[in-house]
């Protein structure tokens, strides 16, 4: 048996890591497919359309006008993580979540972390932006054809409602989709882009015309604490940055084109929240927007005499939004998959519709704890919880770079940091300064989430993990 | 036993009887081809439409010609035009009436050439027939003295009637048996930011597992009393089902056998949505076989009296 400093310290060959996924097998070899423009393309549509729609009515109240520098702060840490997080994966040549890059290079334990990290960013994100896709359905609603869904049945219980039941609807579509084997194709993809562009375009177009300086007047009114405690917040918005990185083995010459999209995605979203940022808090004053619900409609509402605009954008973040749940809940899904298959959690995880080629019970269980979440709890501990996970994810992979660097020097990788050892470090300091602002109860949370998982990990994932029985097959042989 | 073949009046449709004079010299049974035309409707006394019944009579007439002219000389074939209120029903009825093993159809003109496409007497057939319905792929060509060589059963992952089914036909008419699952996947979203890993890992778990059950239904396969010339199992991946299909290896004398959905009422065949793509994107003729059929012929794969 090996010892529990063994097993935390253990980490999957890569050799046999690819076998499995079929990687170096037929079939395996992906062609590199994807230019530059695309994986910019991808970049922005993973991004955009989970945070934006949601965060004012939580990170206004934290810093007023000054967001915008939060939003700017929260886009170059966002940038370094996913930066450092492209050199992870390219050393690694499988692709995968950030659980498989962390099990590859740094060990069970820390993989068993990152992954308690990845429930949150994916099932708490879900749960999220699903909240923040009632807010806007009942906007649309109201505006199309003058009726809401009574308070009671779309409020968590904290805002004095009892469920909130599109959430809940939501979610379940979502998981009938995908049990049904339903993903985004490419072409969906692009057509979600353009609408979550053209909404924000529109917003700013729109909301610029709300203009008033004294709105502005007192810009920094809770001073730099106020701008780290919303970039918390915020950082929310910016997740999806990362899913370039994991299309590394499909891209022409990642090398150059995988730093490039980072930033070309980085830059266009930044802009586009700090313009919407500064339409948001110049259109109206600082107290309105504690508990504003469907929030850019809600101000284009109040600043504009006719509701069309609102209700246009009310769309477009239903629509959108509800692309966003499915990827996620889908990336929860493989998540969980692949640690089955790992043995760090049951095997029930892993069992597959033989029809449908989906993993239904994993699903199943993804949805009903997303719904719990959704249509129980607040957006904005949502937000920041997501927040915290996701930080927590890019600091091990940004400390990874920097561990894999001395340990595997030779080690054959993609695509590299520019800047090492700066880059991975101020990515590191970053990740750290937007915790440090959270708020008290988020980081509690976490830490009893984390420690729930390491609990798991040592009663059940040691254990069980294919890697250790594997090992002490070939130990028991001779 | 016979085989009953539906012939357009049009007289289109070799494909149709290049499919069934291979299953006829296989199977050894009989055809009728049959020409059906519409009754007289409403029936009246006053006949005033005897020309144009027996216009349709003529046409039919001729077109069972054609077919007698096209058939190959070594098959047995009788000839019938008959007076049905639709098509598909008046070739449930001859079935019905000539006791038949299988009903014979063609693809809709509608589809691409070498692919099975479904027309609209074709699909209500689908829906109706408590026989099996074999249909030929748009342009089908056998060669002269061709037979079925290999049957192929669409294999969803659970032993059952369709496999001993397939397995006794094939054993009887001196084919291999080879089961075929089919995986599409179309490429994981990248946006998710899992990469493509998971989901190659979710198709490996799949196949690990389809292949698993192949085995155990080849297994019971080898304890029937009489048992197929070869058995195989394959599965074919691809991002559609056109690919899936293409990945998987066809020779002439192909048959792929196709079951009906098991939420479909029992004796009928009712196509699900996995089979009925498979049927749509299949290269080779198909035959459909309703569950209630599939019970019977697997009776007697184990009976050893087929």
């Amino acid at each position: 048996m090996a010892s529990l400093r063994e097993q935390i310290l253990r980490r999957k060959p890569v050799t046999v890591m690819s076998e499995e996924t079929g990687a170096d097998t037929e079939g395996g070899e992906l062609k590199r497919t994807i230019s530059l423009f695309q994986l910019a393309t991808f970049g922005i549509g993973a991004t955009i359309g989970t945070g934006i729609f949601i965060v004012f009515s939580a990170a206004v109240p934290e810093a007023g006008p000054s967001v915008v520098f939060s939003f700017v702060f929260a886009g170059v840490v966002a940038g370094l993580t996913a930066i450092c997080y492209a050199e992870l994966a390219s050393a690694v040549p499988v692709s995968g979540s950030s659980y498989s890059y962390a099990y590859a290079t740094l060990g069970e334990g820390i993989a068993m972390v990152v992954a308690a990290c990845l429930l949150l960013e994916y099932g708490v994100s879900a749960a999220a932006v699903a909240v923040g896709w009632s807010q806007y359905l009942n906007e649309a609603f109201d505006n199309l054809f003058g009726f809401t869904i009574p308070e009671n049945l779309s409020n968590a219980p904290e805002q004095d409602g009892i469920l909130n039941l599109p959430a809940v609807i939501l979610i379940a579509l979502c998981t009938a989709l995908l049990i049904r084997g339903a993903s985004e194709s490419a072409k969906v993809n692009a057509i979600m882009v353009l609408i979550k562009i053209g909404v924000l375009v529109l917003f700013i177009v729109v909301g610029v015309s709300g203009w008033d300086s004294d709105n502005l007047s007192d810009f920094t009114p809770f001073g730099v604490d106020g701008i780290e405690a919303a970039a918390g917040i915020i950082f929310f918005s910016y997740i999806g940055l990362d899913a370039v990185s994991t299309a590394g083995e499909e891209v022409h010459n990642p090398r150059r084109n995988l730093p490039l999209a980072i930033l070309i995605a980085l830059f266009t979203v930044t802009t586009l929240y700090v313009l919407v940022a500064i339409v948001a808090v110049a259109a109206q004053p600082v107290g309105e927007f504690e508990g504003q619900e469907a929030g850019l409609s809600a101000i284009l509402e109040n600043v504009v005499d006719s509701t069309w605009p609102a209700t246009v954008i009310a769309i477009g973040a239903v629509i959108s939004i509800f692309s966003v749940t499915l990827v996620v809940i889908y990336g929860q899904t493989r998540i969980l998959f692949a640690m089955s298959r790992d043995g760090m959690i049951p095997p029930f995880f892993h069992r597959l519709n033989p029809r449908t080629l989906t993993p239904v019970p994993a699903t199943l269980v993804v949805a009903v704890v997303i719904s719990l979440l959704a249509g129980v709890l607040p957006i904005d501990f949502l937000a920041e919880m997501t927040s915290i996970g996701t930080l927590v994810a890019f600091l091990i992979v940004s400390v990874g770079v920097i561990v894999l660097r001395r340990r595997a020097p030779d080690l054959p990788r993609g695509f590299k940091v520019p800047g090492y050892p700066v880059t991975p470090i101020l990515s590191i300091l970053g990740c750290f300064w937007i915790i440090k602002d959270l708020r008290a109860v988020t980081i509690y949370v976490f830490f009893g989430w984390a420690a729930v998982a390491l609990l798991w990990y040592f009663f059940y994932g040691r254990h069980h993990a294919l890697l250790g029985t594997a090992q002490a097959q070939a130990e028991a042989v001779p | 036993m016979t085989i009953v073949v539906g012939f357009a009046p049009d007289g289109r449709g070799r494909a149709v009887l290049h499919l069934a004079a291979m299953l006829a010299r296989s199977a050894d049974d009989d055809l009728v081809v049959g020409a059906v035309v519409p009754q007289p409707w409403p029936p009246s006394p006053a006949r005033v439409d005897a020309e144009y019944q027996a216009y349709l009579d003529a046409t039919a007439n001729s077109a069972l010609e054609q077919a007698r002219a096209r058939l190959p000389a070594d098959v047995r074939a009788t000839y019938a035009v008959h007076h049905a209120r639709s098509a598909p029903a008046g070739l449930l009825e001859l079935a019905e009436q000539h006791d038949a093993s299988v009903v014979v159809t063609g693809s809709s003109a509608a589809g691409g050439a070498g692919h099975v496409s479904l027309g609209s007497v074709t699909s209500r057939l689908l829906h109706s027939s408590p026989v099996p319905v074999a249909i030929a792929p748009r342009g089908f060509r056998a060669r002269q003295d061709a037979r079925v060589r290999r049957v192929t059963a669409a294999f969803g992952g659970a032993a059952g009637d369709l496999v001993v089914a397939a397995a006794g036909v094939a054993a009887r008419v001196g084919a291999s048996l080879r089961l075929a699952s089919f995986a599409v996947r179309s490429r994981a979203p990248l946006t998710a930011g899992v990469g493509t890993g998971p989901e190659r890992a979710v198709i490996e778990q799949w196949t690990r597992e389809i292949e698993a059950a192949g085995r155990v239904a080849l297994d019971e396969v080898e304890h029937l009393p009489v048992t197929p010339a070869a058995l195989q199992a394959v599965v074919g991946h691809g991002e559609t089902w056109d690919e899936a299909l293409e990945d998987v290896e066809w020779e002439d004398g192909d048959v792929l056998v196709v079951g009906s959905s098991s939420t479909g009422p029992v004796a009928r065949v009712f196509l699900g949505s996995r089979a009925s793509k498979i049927v749509r994107h299949s290269p080779v003729p198909v035959v459909v076989v309703p569950r209630g059929a599939a019970a019977e012929l697997a009776e007697e794969a184990v009976a050893g009296t087929a």
